[in-house]
């Protein structure tokens, strides 16, 4: 029998080396305009989770806080509970659900008011420059010279339990990186001949910011919005598992972290579902927001 | 030929630019006047002071820039350095427009270029958009523009440079200004497609009864279409005349040793092409007197004491004291 495996390389070599390369050429141009596999993956991922999340009370699960007696600590493929139960008899899944509540609230809200202002603050500054630019460099700065560990306990304590502060305490300590990313963006774009061609037409500030600068500094600003959304995440995981966001009976993943510590030999998929989900949901954040930078990056889009 | 009135006087403008080394005279006391349907080129090395002048015109100058307080520029009866920001918005684009060197970059990517030319003629023509947009079309056509009713939709970079330099120029004659500033409007061109371009401008400035700065590095350009040339140096205008005197009777001996450097095709395969000694003179400190003379071979004391002014006679002005 002719080993065909032995046969092939020489044969592709000697005859298909063109057709070949071409092939390879082909799919690397593929690779290069679409997003690729990982992208898909992780936003099928994402939108599972924003979709279930949003969906929560219409799923028919059973309530977050409502407690099964006949089921305490019950492991994960128990019947009627396929993540088991929590030490007071509380479903995982319905509770990881509802929590996925709090931490997408605060991941979208907190960057988007972080962005909203810091996009604000650097536009007025690259575009103007001068003392309005020093200023506003001034007040960053400054804003950056208190540590943001501080701030969020300050928040709490003052606001403790609050999910909107949370988010707005998390926000504010955005603003100094969307301001600096917006700046710079705005600096090399306002010095593009178009944005002296629309003057030379006779385009106010206002319609130039909006119409000539801001839509061509959207995207590497958005590439940001996905960095800060994992980050934001996170954040409130650590919060909420030292017991300074969300307050108890509201489920948030960090709390269920920290409430299954005490259980972690017995029932380790108290911490540990509530985990998994975390690390999974901040990952596709993360790999999504590099594939999206780098189209935006690779491709001539014009962008940055 | 002073009869006609000037659609643009421009007197003593100055601009300076803060460096970190002091002070930057980009344009340093030019005085020009252009006459309705007249086109002036101005000529003059990278640095020279040229796109410079065509932004201190219009105003539309980095904040940083400063410019002279006696500087004027007069534009259809117009003091435009005293003009407040507002009634300038009113007028640019309307009475003056400018097409920029680049095309690649003077049209803003996330646009199509319908909605760029519409913008202009509601904001300035009061046009509705609908009306707004079947002029649009027409003016794609004016340029050359293939198949305007579907370009019309398209982003900028769906066109080659050459279209996209004629996207410029219809949205710069969009609302019949009396004077069009061409900025190099071809460097950033193929060759083959420059001709064209140039082509395309001066149809339009005729036909139009426009009055054009043709601002270009190319004194083969400036020969063919221009009515008068200014020659630019060091910020100053140092040669001014109309394009066959300039050719025929050249008096300053920058503006020979430019001419001279225009490769001929008829020059002989081994003549070695002729180079301008030197580098331009540092604008942050520049040279006393002539601020050519370092590099000028007829250069003597006289030279060095004090710069010559823009002197001559009827049309024919140089800045020399020893003129060829």
């Amino acid at each position: 029998m002719v080993d065909l495996a032995s046969l092939r390389p020489v044969e592709g070599r000697a005859s298909a080396a063109p057709s070949d390369r071409h092939a390879r050429a082909i799919a690397e141009h593929r690779r290069s305009r679409g997003l690729g596999v990982v992208f898909w993956l992780s936003a099928s991922w994402l939108t599972l989770v924003i979709v279930v999340a949003a969906f929560a009370p219409l799923l028919g699960l059973v309530a977050p806080d409502e407690s099964d007696w006949m089921a305490l600590k019950a492991p994960i493929g128990s019947e009627n509970h396929i993540l088991g139960t929590d030490p007071l008899g509380r479903d995982v899944l319905s509770r990881v659900i509802y929590g996925a509540r709090v931490s997408l609230t605060v991941g979208f809200t907190a960057p988007a008011i972080g962005v909203g202002i810091g996009l604000v603050l650097g536009l007025a500054a690259g575009y103007y420059r001068g003392w309005v630019d020093e200023i506003i460099g001034i007040a960053i700065d400054s804003w950056l010279a208190i540590p943001g560990l501080v701030i969020l306990l300050l928040f709490s304590v003052l606001y403790g339990g609050s999910l909107f502060m949370v988010c707005l305490s998390l926000g504010l300590l955005f603003i100094p990186s969307a301001a600096r990313i917006t700046r710079a963006a705005t600096l090399t774009c306002t010095g593009r001949e178009y944005v002296i061609a629309a003057r030379a037409l006779g385009a106010s500030d206002l319609r130039i910011i909006t119409r000539e600068v801001f839509p061509n500094i959207i995207w590497p600003l958005l590439a940001f919005v996905m960095i800060d959304i994992p980050i934001a995440i996170v954040v409130e995981g650590s919060l909420s598992f030292l017991g300074l966001s969300v307050q108890a009976p509201t489920p948030s993943w960090g709390g269920m972290i920290s409430e299954g510590r005490e259980y972690l030999e017995a029932s380790p998929h108290l911490s540990l579902v509530p985990t998994a989900v975390m690390f999974l949901t901040v990952l596709s954040f993360n790999l999504a927001g590099d594939a999206m930078r780098k189209r935006v990056s690779g491709g001539r889009s014009g962008a940055i | 030929m002073h009869d006609r009135p000037p659609v643009l006087e421009v007197l003593d403008l100055r601009t300076a630019f803060p460096t970190a080394r002091g002070m930057l005279q980009a344009v340093d006391g030019v005085s020009f006047r252009l006459e309705q349907g007249r086109t002036l080129a101005i000529v003059g090395e990278s640095g020279s002071g040229k796109s410079v002048l065509s932004r201190s015109i219009l105003g539309l100058l980095p904040r940083n820039a400063e410019t002279g307080p006696e500087g004027r520029v007069v534009l259809n009866g117009n003091d435009l350095t005293r003009l407040p920001e507002r009634s300038m918005r009113k007028l640019r684009g309307r009475q003056a427009a400018i097409v920029f060197q680049d095309p690649m970059t003077s049209l803003n990517p996330t646009m199509t270029i319908g909605s760029q030319i519409v913008e202009v003629l509601i904001f300035h023509m009061g046009m509705t958009k609908a009306t707004a947009r079947c002029r649009a079309i027409e003016l794609l056509a004016t340029v050359g523009m293939p198949q305007p009713a579907t370009r019309v939709d398209q982003y900028p970079h769906q066109l080659s440079g050459g279209m996209r330099q004629r996207v410029a120029i219809a949205i710069a004659i969009a609302c019949e200004p009396s004077l069009l500033i061409a900025d190099e409007p071809t460097t950033a061109l193929d060759v083959t497609v420059q001709a064209e371009i140039l082509d395309l401008l001066q149809r339009q400035v005729r036909e139009r009864q426009m009055s054009m700065i043709l601002i270009t590095h190319d004194m083969g350009i400036v020969a063919a279409r221009a009515d008068e040339v200014a020659v630019m140096y060091a910020g100053r205008i140092v040669e001014r005349a109309p394009v066959r005197d300039l050719f025929h009777q050249t008096r300053m001996p920058y503006t020979s040793a430019l001419l001279a450097s225009i490769p001929q095709i008829d020059g002989g395969r081994r003549g070695r092409l002729e180079a301008i000694g030197g580098r331009p003179p540092d604008l942050v400190d520049p040279p006393s007197g002539c601020s050519f003379r370092p590099r000028c071979r007829f250069a003597s004391d006289k030279c060095d004491m004090t710069a010559p002014p823009l002197a001559g006679t009827g049309q024919h002005h140089f800045a020399c004291w020893h003129p060829l």
